[in-house]
């Protein structure tokens, strides 16, 4: 298990992130190169969701089958959501 | 292989029996003998059962039927429940089919009114595939899979009880909603808009959702539950790819559950709160609307052509096997291919939707993969045609409706190939060649599962049935069936779903009526047998089939409360029941091939705590949710009805969340133990809790509801455009602060759970109340920026937005308030746990519990309503 000063490392990091996410928006990034500002909004959430899920949900330090069925739901779900996307264009 | 004389089960693959039990065919050895599962060899006599019955009622009270959480009674309970929805689907389907008799011209009325006509095929569809099907063949998984599995109960006792009990609530539900100005009749696959309020307004058809939302509900909880126990508590060297064929088929069946219903409890949720909330995902303007039904529908309604189909197919497996007197033909393929058509399932429901305006392209590749999920199932067919080739078949009941069922899927299943070709479809699409083809898959499972009613009767009530009486209802039941089906092939383009018909396809028409009849007559005769038997049948033994394999068999017909008479071990090739030593008796002097053995890993007294079996709070549970959805389902664009009527309902709501309320706190509080099998298989969950493997589970089912709602979110968007969306539907007041001030509090939420258990490990009370308490104020932070963000919305009064940005504004608004209002309700039930928490915190639990620590568990579950918002916060504040 980590240590509290990990976990508050951590904390200070989704924190940091956050507003990170904000200032792109408040720059006007989302006005001037859209795709590019969502590409950098998106990375730094999937960042902050695998800090918050392997750390303070501890998948890390668990067996790989938590993971894998974590995964398994969410390629279900991506796949729904793109195939579904695709098949109106 | 091949020449593994055992049948997998009672004997693993590749252990050579060394007991003696076996009787080696002429064929080269494959008859299946296997010793403790025949009537004339001896039950263990090592312990005797405890008497007592654990606080439990006898079956013979009234009151074991309320409280009880055995896996034996439940399973009883869903297969009796299921029966009677059987017989209030076919009376709907009699009705229609008496309609049907002679064509009535549209506008006129014939022995229904159009609008009772609609309700009569939707709810007959409905209750047939949801309220019947499934939980018939949750009955048999309730009873026969932990026997099979060698555990003594489900993983969580309680919990199944629940599934029940929401399932029954569920039911009753749906039949309220015929007196709520008529049920749903929009058809069973409730397609959009036609499921709106503007075509549909009547509260019985929101009763009618809100019953199959509560349905889903119980089917999850169960999936869960039985993915746990499958997972954990399987006998000593009893490993996935030996698993009983029927136990696999389910398994597979509550993976495809798992996954598929979080996607039908999404579009269920998104349409209860278009016609309570008045949201607009499904109105007809809406960007993406309809075909995002269809999407959200199919992605669930494909694997559950399965889910139904694979316990039927599995039950039949067994049945083969039983009464083919020999080993499945290719039992190990036989289990890949259904493997394969469980992942396949989720990849091919765009075949559904091949007459809507998806491209051609994604038509094309759906094509594909639907002529190729046939592949496995010819696998499947040729490997049970094969066992019959090569067995010595005996044609007691339960083999003809197997066999019977086998017939009928082949038919069914060839028809099915036509539909999947794009080509074919164009004109096969909405007509009755659909609804021969999958009664004849649907229906043709169901007589598997009345096959394997007939199978395991005598285990479930310790009698056997009438065997003439069985004979006569197969016949009649195949002729009935037959003439109903198979006429609709003939006269395939009659559109479905309608009345007015062409005068040509009478007489069809009126030989399928015939048909329905002598189908439904042939259950009288069941109900008569069945009925019958319980006092007359002749004592069953504890297994009535000679070549029978699985280890229910090998225990007293019924079972006794808690199955076996120690911890079921498959660890020497065969089944033997593990003890304490110094706690076996000797055998008797015949010893049977079952026996008591001596395990020096386990201590002296390891089981003297008793599980427990009986809780009256799941019922009650389920009675405050059938009463809180009674009331929900009454509002109508956010407003209840007006009179004495909206007061009712108001009541009856606000009673059902107080009842339910309690009975949830009362149940968490319940002093309640489900044991640990010391010993078992374990994979691939080996080394995690059960409680925590559980969590996990209900989480990637989460995931997908979740997914689904932000999946519906990007769909729309994406249709309408995704840069101008922003622009065009949303006002300049909806800003980015409140957002991240939410994000700032749930993280720092998402902290303090995880201080609280560092507190716990550190024996730290005070730290774990802060810490919880810290958690438990930001949470209700967070809603109350959350409500006066929404409120502010609400009420702002631009030229764009004269009556503010509300619920029913635009598809931005909708997606908006419901996506980040269902996350508020996670929050929301993440703070009641909270408080939960810090109650028995202040009472100085969770102290030092490093291993199974229930803040552990909640921290799992908050951490991951964090994440969701981690994705809410960009996709509905900034992008």
């Amino acid at each position: 298990m980590p240590s509290t000063k990990l976990y508050a490392a951590i904390y200070v990091v989704l924190f940091a992130f956050a507003t990170l996410q904000f200032v792109v928006e408040q720059a006007g990034l989302l006005r001037t190169i859209y795709w590019t500002a969502f590409a950098i909004i998106i990375a730094l959430s999937i960042v902050k969701a695998v800090l918050v899920a392997g750390w303070y949900q501890h998948l890390k330090f668990e067996p790989r089958s938590l993971t894998a069925l974590v995964l398994i739901g969410l390629t279900a779900v991506l796949a729904l959501t793109f195939a579904a996307a695709y098949s109106i264009t | 292989m091949t020449t593994d004389p055992r049948e997998p089960t009672a004997t693993p693959d590749d252990q050579p029996a060394a007991d003696g039990g076996t009787a080696p065919a002429a064929d080269g050895g494959t008859e299946a003998r296997a010793a403790g599962a025949t009537a004339e060899v001896p039950l263990p006599v090592g312990r005797e059962e405890t008497g007592h019955e654990h606080a439990l009622p006898p079956q013979s009270a009234i009151r074991r039927w309320f409280v009880t959480t055995n896996h034996k009674d439940i399973g009883i309970l869903y297969i009796v429940t299921s029966l009677f929805f059987l017989v209030f689907g076919g009376t709907l389907a009699l009705l229609f089919r008496i309609q049907l008799w002679s064509p009535v011209q549209a506008g006129q009325t014939g022995f229904l009114s159009a609008f009772a006509y609609n309700q009569a095929v939707s709810i007959h569809g409905l209750v047939m595939v949801f309220w019947f099907l499934s939980p018939f063949a949750f009955g048999f998984a309730n009873y026969v899979v932990p026997l099979q599995l060698g555990a003594k109960d489900l993983a969580f006792p309680r919990l199944n009880a629940i599934s029940y009990w929401f399932y029954l609530a569920s039911g009753i539900l749906l039949g309220v909603s015929f007196f709520q100005g008529g049920s749903f009749a929009g058809g069973w696959t409730m397609y959009a808009p036609l499921n709106i309020p503007t075509f549909m307004p009547n509260i019985g058809g929101t009763t009618a959702v809100l019953a199959l939302a509560l349905f889903v509900i119980s089917v999850t909880v169960s999936s869960v539950n039985f993915l746990t126990t499958m997972h954990r508590m399987r006998a000593e060297g009893l490993t996935l790819r030996r698993l009983p064929l029927f136990s696999a088929s389910i398994l597979l069946t509550v993976w495809m559950m798992l996954f598929a219903f979080a996607s039908l409890l999404a579009a269920l949720f998104i349409l209860t709160a278009d016609r309570v909330l008045g949201t607009t995902y499904f109105a007809s303007g809406s960007p993406g609307g309809s075909i995002l039904w269809t999407h959200l529908f199919w992605f669930f309604g494909h694997p559950e052509v399965y889910i139904v189909f694979f316990p039927a197919l599995g039950a039949m497996a067994e049945i083969f096997q039983t009464f083919t007197g020999r080993r499945l033909v290719g039992r190990k393929w036989f289990m890949l291919a259904m493997l394969l058509v469980a992942l396949q399932s989720f990849v091919v429901w765009m075949h559904h939707m091949f007459l809507t305006t998806i491209n051609l392209q994604i038509k094309t590749l759906f094509m594909a993969t639907t002529i190729g999920i046939s592949l496995p199932f010819d696998l499947m067919v040729f490997a049970l045609i094969y066992t019959m080739i090569k067995g010595d078949n005996r044609f007691t009941t339960p083999f003809l409706f197997a066999f019977g069922a086998l017939l009928l899927f082949i038919i069914g299943g060839i028809t099915g190939v036509f539909l999947g070709a794009v080509v074919l479809d164009y004109e096969f699409r909405g007509t009755y060649w659909v609804v021969a083809h999958f009664h004849y898959v649907m229906v043709g499972g169901v007589t598997g599962l009345v096959g394997a009613l007939y199978y395991w009767y005598p285990k479930i009530t310790g009698r056997m049935y009438d065997e003439f009486l069985g004979k006569l209802h197969f016949a009649v039941y195949f002729v009935g069936f037959n003439l109903l089906y198979f006429p609709l092939f003939v006269i395939w383009e009659n559109p479905r779903r309608v009345f007015d018909y062409s005068p040509a396809f009478q007489p069809w028409q009126q030989l399928a009526t015939v048909g329905a009849f002598i189908l439904g007559l042939s259950f009288l005769i069941m109900f008569y047998n069945l009925g019958k038997s319980l006092w007359t049948g002749a004592e069953a033994g504890s297994s009535p089939w000679e070549y029978a394999t699985t280890a229910e068999w090998a225990v007293d017909s019924p079972p006794p409360l808690e199955n076996f008479p120690g911890i079921a071990s498959y660890k020497d090739g065969f089944l033997s029941f593990l003890a304490p030593a110094g706690e076996v008796q000797p055998m008797a002097a015949d010893g049977g091939a079952v026996g008591m053995k001596a395990d020096a890993r386990l201590e002296p007294g390891y089981d003297d705590v008793h599980a427990s079996h009986a809780s009256v709070w799941p019922f009650v549970v389920a009675m405050g949710v059938l009463f809180a959805f009674l009331g929900l389902g009454s509002i109508h664009s956010g407003k209840l009805p007006t009179g004495v009527g909206g007061a009712v309902y108001l009541g009856l709501g606000a009673l059902g969340v107080l009842i339910g309320g309690t009975g949830l706190v009362f149940m968490g509080l319940e002093p309640f133990h489900a044991p640990e099998v010391p010993i078992a298989e374990r994979w691939p969950f080996e080394g995690i809790t059960k409680m925590k493997t559980g969590v996990w589970i209900f989480l990637a089912s989460d995931i997908v509801l979740f997914g689904a709602f932000i999946g519906a979110y990007i769909f729309m968007r994406f249709d309408f455009g995704w840069t101008i969306w922003h622009h065009d539907l949303i006002p300049p007041q909806h800003v980015v602060l409140p957002g991240l001030i939410n994000t700032y509090l749930l993280l720092t939420s998402s902290f303090t759970v995880v201080l609280a258990l560092v507190a716990a490990e550190r024996r730290s009370r005070a730290g774990v109340v802060a810490s919880l308490v810290t958690t438990l104020f930001l949470g209700v932070g967070f809603l109350i920026n959350k409500a006066i963000e929404w409120h502010h919305l609400f009420d702002i009064r631009t030229t764009a937005y004269p009556a503010g940005w509300a619920f029913s504004t635009n598809a931005a608004s909708s997606t908006f308030y419901l996506t980040t209002g269902l996350h508020a309700i996670h929050v929301f039930v993440g703070l009641l746990i909270t408080s939960y928490l810090i109650f028995r915190a202040w009472g100085g639990k969770y102290l030092g519990e490093a291993d199974g620590n229930s803040i552990e568990y909640f921290g799992l579950y908050w951490h991951f309503v964090d994440i969701v918002w981690l994705f809410l916060f960009p996709l509905f504040y900034i992008l």
